[in-house]
């Protein structure tokens, strides 16, 4: 079976730092005050002083019937066999914006030239054994990437209350 | 760079050491240094360490790529102990942006002279000599005309130059006038060691902590990536409780299991409250209060009248709440009190408040206890021994602190041993003996790396003394306020385009030793800081004191006795890692005796010999016994005949994570986040004004008025509202503007209380809350 990998966020062990957006940026010349590939938000909720705040880290979410692939007329979009990473050729892109619509979560970005941006999972970090910029850079492990074994093997462990520092991912 | 070099950084290991055994390189570092990620296999590279923190302490090794001759990207260096350790690749915002504050347009690239009027900021562009020759010459004949302590330093946080270099100069030239903040961790660290005679910045393992205080402390803000925030994570994830005590609801907070949201500066009237519920429902131990404490019964009558039903009208928390705390913190041990920048550095009454905070870990047995208050090290000895620059004191004159312009602690407390380096003038109290002549003014000062206008209080008055100065020197990377003052002013490089310092990390895994290397060449003619200081030395004639300005002999002292010489480690770019062998030793706990020598009777001070009685820094009156609460110079329950015109409380906060103290809101990336200076309201209390998220706010005090933008934000109380100082840099790529220092513009110290008599009597804190009314800016 061919891998597929995937995020993992946990909301408990964000602080809304901000490094895995803009190390994003940085790591692929992301211009400021232009698109974001990955976004913190903030969810609020309650009155003073029964507040709530929740914070979540947002990136593709490199879907295995990915809408934005079906929706592409032109098959600039594709998800790779191998390890199930959905990935944009740009050249094909026609900057017709299908994707934007079929997305659930608003995850297509345009460049200036109008062709599509978003998340490929770092592919050039990937291919040498290292994890996306945007986990590397997290200084609470909030977020964490693997494949979908690792990772549910990680969640599972972590729920029945027997993670320890060294068995972290 | 050099082809050799490249070749070297991709060099995987420590490479051979005389009689210590070569470190195998690990797996991930062996990822790292594989061929670049383009295909063209024209990136590089280059491991250094950080300037996102500025001139502070804390500096996270990096790895930086660079293409065609500039930095394009940067990631964590696993090999350089960053966060939780060994193999960590995490950075902060700041650390993911140090390209752009190394191409900032707004960097100081060359010497100039001032031209113009002191602040119009008319310079001409001169050589580095002239720019030397002219420091040294005024320098020269100050001392002469006045004495060497007409020279002064401002000191803009623990920043490694100033500490080692700067008052190596000083003393060298005779001056005690080294001009401390009076904010972070040095008040603190004293109000601690006066009254439980240790300081500790962390428990031995988080792990063991049953209950986080996270009192006014700030590092999901100010040490991202230092360790903190992930340590007390993991430890909440284990069953530890936590309660948050800051008057916004911030990340960690909202994690928490009880969140006081704390009126600003009201902390010693909340502290002397736990203090009263664990006294009297006698939830402290006994034992330890017994054989440990002294004057415990004067502190019990002490704090009778501060009960929570006090504590409410001042503080904003109801009592209830109050006693919920204080049962948790009686009740749960072992717990550990995180006291920060918010409680004990910025308030009238800091020193007395960190004395009560450090009373209720003493006396509920929380000091020197697995998980506790750690007064101990769990590290181990260091295996790569280095020289520590010597300050030279003794070629200081005996009689040098006597002279001190305006001591930041009482002068005998600093001169029976207990200054950290040397000793310190306050900040605005020594900047305003310029104005006052009192006791004598300050002539020439370096403000290097540090900006008065956002540093300190009361910007209108600090740029008056400025103006007054007879000469004022600046070396900064960024063409700061208070450059417009200078009449020499000079580029500093940045930590990207040195290669003159080194670190030494010592960890449990054992000890790693690791050069600076240079991205880039110095950005026109910049240089780097301690170049600086070598360079002045020669020229004032101290340069047998300073190596003959030989940056190379200055970095083969520090290294002599490691067996590691310079050219070994600058083939080791990655840094030299020696593995520990010998286990670290078990901690050690509850050795009192040890800790409390130095304490009045070898005990904790509830009531207080140490400094009671005694005088206080200004020698106006002596300081008390026992914690006094005093509160902050204006504010809804001390000053309530103001509230009618002033009904809001204002203050700001210290750190933030998407600048530094008052720099980086040049950075793109950074102010992309925060475009405008923002003010955090309560949405109910901005309704009531006309505010809508976004607005332009009119805040007004009695001391000034400054304009912010509305940012509705509901985890603040209604009477409440928070901002952050220092907009003085613009960011053209976003054509986001700078804001004026002064009255009008968004630097919030002008709205402070900058009368000296509210200033904390032992340690010089300057309170940083205020009245204020406001009103929507029509635009």
């Amino acid at each position: 079976m061919n891998k597929r990998y995937g995020f993992y966020f946990e909301s408990d062990r964000c602080i809304k730092c901000f490094s895995c957006e803009i190390a994003c940026k940085q790591w692929h010349g992301i211009k400021a005050g232009t698109i974001k590939l990955r976004k913190v938000i903030e969810v609020t909720t309650g009155t003073f002083p029964e507040v709530s705040r929740k914070f979540y880290s947002l990136t593709c979410r490199h879907c295995a019937k990915a809408p934005c692939a079906a929706a592409c007329p032109s098959g600039a979009i594709s998800r790779r066999i191998e390890d199930g990473i959905v990935v944009v050729d740009g050249s094909k892109c026609i900057g017709c914006r299908s994707c934007f619509d079929a997305c659930p979560f608003g995850i297509p970005q345009f460049d200036e030239d109008g062709t599509m941006r978003k998340c490929d999972m770092c592919l050039d970090r990937v291919a040498m054994g290292q994890k996306p910029v945007c986990v590397a850079t997290c200084p609470t492990e909030a977020l964490k990437w693997g494949t979908l074994e690792e990772l549910s093997d990680f969640a599972a462990r972590k729920s029945a209350r027997a993670y320890t520092r060294e068995e972290k991912l | 760079m050099k082809k050799s070099d490249v070749k070297q950084q991709n060099s995987l290991t420590a490479t051979s050491m005389p009689g210590k055994k070569p470190v195998k390189a690990r797996k991930q570092a062996d990822l790292l240094s594989k061929p670049p990620l383009d295909s063209d296999g024209e990136e590089k590279i280059i491991p250094t360490f950080c300037h996102g923190c500025g001139s502070a302490k804390p500096r996270c090794g990096i790895l930086c790529h660079v293409k065609n001759g500039r930095f394009v990207r940067v990631e964590g260096n696993p090999e350089a102990f960053n966060n939780w350790g060994q193999g960590c690749t995490s950075l902060c915002a700041k650390g993911n942006t140090g390209m752009q504050l190394l191409y900032s347009p707004n960097r100081l690239t060359y010497p100039m002279k001032r031209t113009g009027e002191k602040g119009e900021g008319k310079f001409k562009r001169i050589t580095w000599d002239e720019a030397l020759d002219t420091i040294a010459a005024r320098l020269k004949e100050t001392k002469e005309k006045y004495g060497p302590e007409s020279y002064a330093v401002l000191s803009p946080e623990y920043w490694p130059v100033l500490a080692t270099l700067g008052r190596r100069f000083l003393n060298i030239h005779g001056s005690p006038n080294y001009l401390h903040s009076a904010i972070c961790a040095t008040p603190r660290a004293a109000a601690a060691k006066i009254t439980i005679g240790f300081t500790s910045n962390a428990p031995d393992d988080w792990n063991k902590t049953k209950l986080i205080v996270n009192w006014g402390a700030n590092c999901e803000n100010a040490a991202v990536n230092q360790g903190q925030p992930f340590a007390i994570l993991n430890a909440i994830e284990k069953g530890t409780k936590l309660i948050d005590i800051r008057p916004m609801l911030e990340p960690l907070g909202a994690k928490a299991n009880i969140w006081l949201p704390v009126r600003p500066g009201t902390d010693c009237a909340l502290a002397l409250a736990i203090l009263n519920v664990i006294i009297n429902e006698k939830l402290y131990d006994a034992d330890f209060v017994t054989n440990w404490c002294y004057g415990f019964n004067e502190l019990a009558e002490h704090v009778q009248p501060h009960s929570p039903e006090w504590a409410e009208l001042i503080t904003g928390i109801p009592a209830a709440r109050i006693k919920e705390a204080a049962r948790m913190i009686g009740t749960i041990k072992p717990s550990y009190i995180k006291i920060g920048n918010g409680v004990g550095d910025q308030a009238s009454d800091g020193t007395a408040t960190v004395q009560a905070i450090c009373l209720i870990a003493a006396i509920t047995g929380n000091l020197d206890v697995p998980g506790g208050f750690y007064a101990g090290s769990t590290v181990g000895p260091g295996l790569i021994d280095i020289n520590r620059i010597s300050t030279l004191p003794e070629k200081a004159p005996p009689d040098m602190a006597d002279k001190l312009v305006d001591p930041e602690s009482p002068i005998w407390y600093q001169k029976s041993g207990n200054w950290d380096g040397g000793p310190t003038s306050a900040y605005y109290k020594g900047l305003m003996s310029v104005l006052t002549g009192k006791p004598y003014p300050i002539r020439v000062l370096n403000a290097t790396c540090s900006n008065p206008l956002s540093a300190t209080r009361n910007p209108q008055k600090v740029a008056e003394a400025l103006k007054k100065l007879e000469f004022l020197f600046v070396m900064d990377i960024n063409w700061a306020s208070h450059v417009n003052y200078a009449d020499i002013v000079l580029p500093a490089c940045t930590d990207y385009e040195r290669n003159d310092q080194i670190e030494v990390r010592n960890r449990r895994e054992g000890t790693w030793i690791g050069i600076y290397n240079k991205i880039a060449e110095p950005l026109g003619e910049s240089r780097s800081d301690w170049q600086f200081y070598l360079e002045l030395a020669v020229r004032m004639g101290y340069g047998a004191d300073f190596w003959n300005g030989s940056m190379e002999a200055f970095l083969n002292e520090q290294l002599a006795p490691s067996g590691i010489t310079l050219e070994e480690l600058r083939k080791s770019p990655r840094g030299i890692f020696i593995k520990r062998t010998i286990p670290s030793p078990e901690p050690e706990y509850r050795r009192y005796a040890a800790l409390f020598k130095n304490l009045p009777h070898g005990k904790v001070q509830c009531y207080n010999e140490f400094i009671g009685g005694k005088d206080n820094n200004d020698k106006t009156g002596k300081l008390p016994y026992l914690p006094t609460y005093q509160g902050p110079p204006e504010g809804i329950a001390q000053t309530p005949e103001l509230t009618a015109e002033y009904p809001l409380v204002l203050s700001d906060v210290h750190a933030h994570l998407l600048s530094q103290h008052s720099y980086l809101h040049d950075i793109p990336y950074l102010r992309e986040l925060q475009p405008y200076p923002w003010l955090r309201i309560n949405p109910v209390t901005a309704r009531k004004y006309g505010i809508s998220d976004g607005d332009w706010v009119r805040v007004e005090s009695r001391h000034g008025w400054c304009k912010f933008k509305a940012e509705y934000f509901q985890g603040i109380a209604p009477d409440v509202l928070m901002t952050k100082r220092g907009w003085w840099q613009s960011c053209a790529e976003l054509d986001l503007p700078e804001y004026s220092v002064f009255d009008g513009g968004s630097e919030v110290n002008n709205l402070y209380n900058s009368d000296e008599k509210y200033f904390d009597k032992f340690y010089s804190q300057m309170p940083k809350q205020t009245l204020v009314k406001i009103s929507k800016i029509e635009e």
